[in-house]
């Protein structure tokens, strides 16, 4: 309780009472003096207790004017404060503001994140076309090898001699020699200077036989021969290797006509190639003393050499063809 | 939450500038976050914000009307009525700075016992002003009254660490 401001005189009561030094005092009422009545105090009181609870009596004023300024608008529905008109008007700036930075950011985001998968779809798509580029490959050279075999299947069939097909399985080492090793031997009934060929020609012959491989001579092996004959005149000569993937056909006279182009084939004459299978192609034609400088170039290429055939019957020649009929 | 007479009770001031800039923010945001993030609508920022500095003021007449003005601007920016918002959030501004005045809440788990109480005070609150004074009476959604408590309370001590960065001891 607070003190009240001491405005005036107090009323003494009739009795026994305190004085200000505590001594109790006696007094009669006839002796007392008349006093004057007592003034207004409640205003004081409430003006006490209204600043003590300050805080409590704002918080009440509060409460009432927005219970009111509520049941305003609930009893008149139509009435629309325009503080809502005034705040909305404000706002709608910062919040175009959020709406436009969150647009960004969110743009921004969206796109960093379409990189990020971009990125990886991008790795993925990279690695399934090295798969796809390896398989297309694989599948192109698995046609390759399908339209080789055709070709072989098909020039076996025609050719009128018997053939074993082999796989080139090595290369010998060396610049000057020109050798290749093939997958069958002596188990496929292979001999020495049995002739091997492809359907593009004439490749070598064997020239050592294992049990289960066999050496094959290229023509283009300076040490290889084969009797040619120009295909368009018939012109003679004897095919050598030259080394460095080509040929040179011998023993042509200088009258002789040969041109580059001319088709150079087997002879037959030396009893190991078949007749009339394609060595190469002349590529240059030179004067000699007496012979021409011919270079051919091989028709069965010997650094592409994947599968041959090895001619394991030679047809008969004219004159024991012949002499068998009689 | 120790009673203030066996230790100093430490008095802060925040510029008035920050304080309402405060709370205009909180009133954009959350007008806003809902629209991009729906989460965002358990969340009351304003209330966080009523809570805060009426804590720090430790002023009762200072705390209604905050919260008074908070929530008026909340109504003004809502389909309700005004006052709804305010009535409330003054009360929470009241019983926050009274709350101060007796407790010690510089303590980190006062502090959030403190904003649990009134962010359920005011979920409560709301919840029967709208039973008392509309005439469809929303349905109760208890899962939501503690998503909202779980969400605020997560929410209180992060951002009364950055409103604490405004303050300045008196």
């Amino acid at each position: 309780m607070s003190d009240a401001p001491n405005q005036g005189r107090r009323a003494l009561p009739v009795g026994p009472k305190l004085s200000r030094d505590g001594l109790l005092e006696l007094r009669s009422p006839e002796s007392s003096p008349p006093v004057a009545p007592r003034a207004p105090e409640t205003p004081q009181l409430v003006q006490a207790f209204v600043s003590r609870h300050r805080s409590f009596f704002i918080l009440a004023a509060v409460l009432v004017a927005q219970l009111a300024l509520l049941v305003v608008q609930i009893t008149r529905a139509r009435i629309l404060p325009p503080a809502k008109g005034w705040a909305v008007t404000v706002l709608v700036p910062f919040e175009r503001s959020l709406r436009g930075l969150t647009d960004v950011t969110g743009g921004s985001w969206e796109a960093f994140r379409n990189l990020t998968e971009a990125e990886d779809q991008n790795h993925e798509l990279s690695a399934r076309l090295a798969d796809d580029e390896t398989r297309i490959r694989e599948l192109s050279a698995k046609a390759a090898e399908n339209e080789r075999l055709r070709l072989l299947l098909d020039f076996k069939a025609r050719a009128p001699f018997a053939t074993v097909p082999a796989e080139v399985i090595g290369a010998s080492p060396g610049e000057n020699s020109n050798t290749v090793l093939i997958d069958k031997g002596a188990d496929a009934g292979f001999a020495t200077d049995l002739p091997v060929v492809t359907p593009a020609g004439v490749a070598g012959k064997i020239i050592a036989v294992y049990p289960q491989s066999a050496q094959v001579l290229l023509i283009t092996d300076p040490s290889s021969g084969a009797g040619s004959l120009v295909q368009n005149n018939r012109v003679q000569g004897i095919l050598k290797g030259a080394g460095r993937g080509l040929c040179q056909l011998d023993y042509v006279m200088n009258q002789d006509p040969v041109s580059p182009g001319d088709v150079v084939v087997t002879s037959g004459l030396d009893q190991i190639f078949p007749k009339g299978l394609p060595l190469g192609t002349v590529v240059r034609v030179g004067e000699g003393n007496l012979y021409k400088q011919i270079v051919v170039r091989p028709a069965v290429a010997p650094d592409r050499l994947e599968e041959v055939l090895v001619v394991t019957s030679k047809p008969a020649a004219p004159e024991e063809a012949r002499s068998q009929a009689h | 939450m120790s009673a203030p007479t066996e230790r100093p009770i430490n008095v802060y001031r925040v510029h008035a500038a920050a304080l309402w800039i405060a709370a205009f923010l909180a009133l954009v945001l959350q007008a806003f976050l809902p629209v991009v993030l729906p989460l965002a609508r358990l969340v009351d920022l304003p209330l966080l914000v009523v809570i805060y500095f009426s804590i720090t003021r430790r002023s009762k007449v200072f705390g209604t009307l905050f919260g008074t003005v908070v929530g008026l601007g909340e109504d003004a920016l809502s389909h309700g009525f005004l006052g709804m918002f305010g009535i409330i959030k003054a009360l929470v501004g009241y019983f926050g700075a009274w709350a101060s005045i007796q407790f010690d809440l510089e303590q980190f788990a006062a502090r959030l016992v403190l904003t649990a109480a009134l962010v359920l005070f005011h979920s409560v609150a709301l919840a029967g002003f709208e039973r008392a004074l509309l005439e469809s009476v929303p349905a109760w959604q208890p899962l939501d009254l503690a998503a909202t408590l779980l969400f605020n309370v997560a929410l209180a001590p992060v951002l009364f660490q950055l409103f604490d960065r405004l303050r300045r001891p008196a």
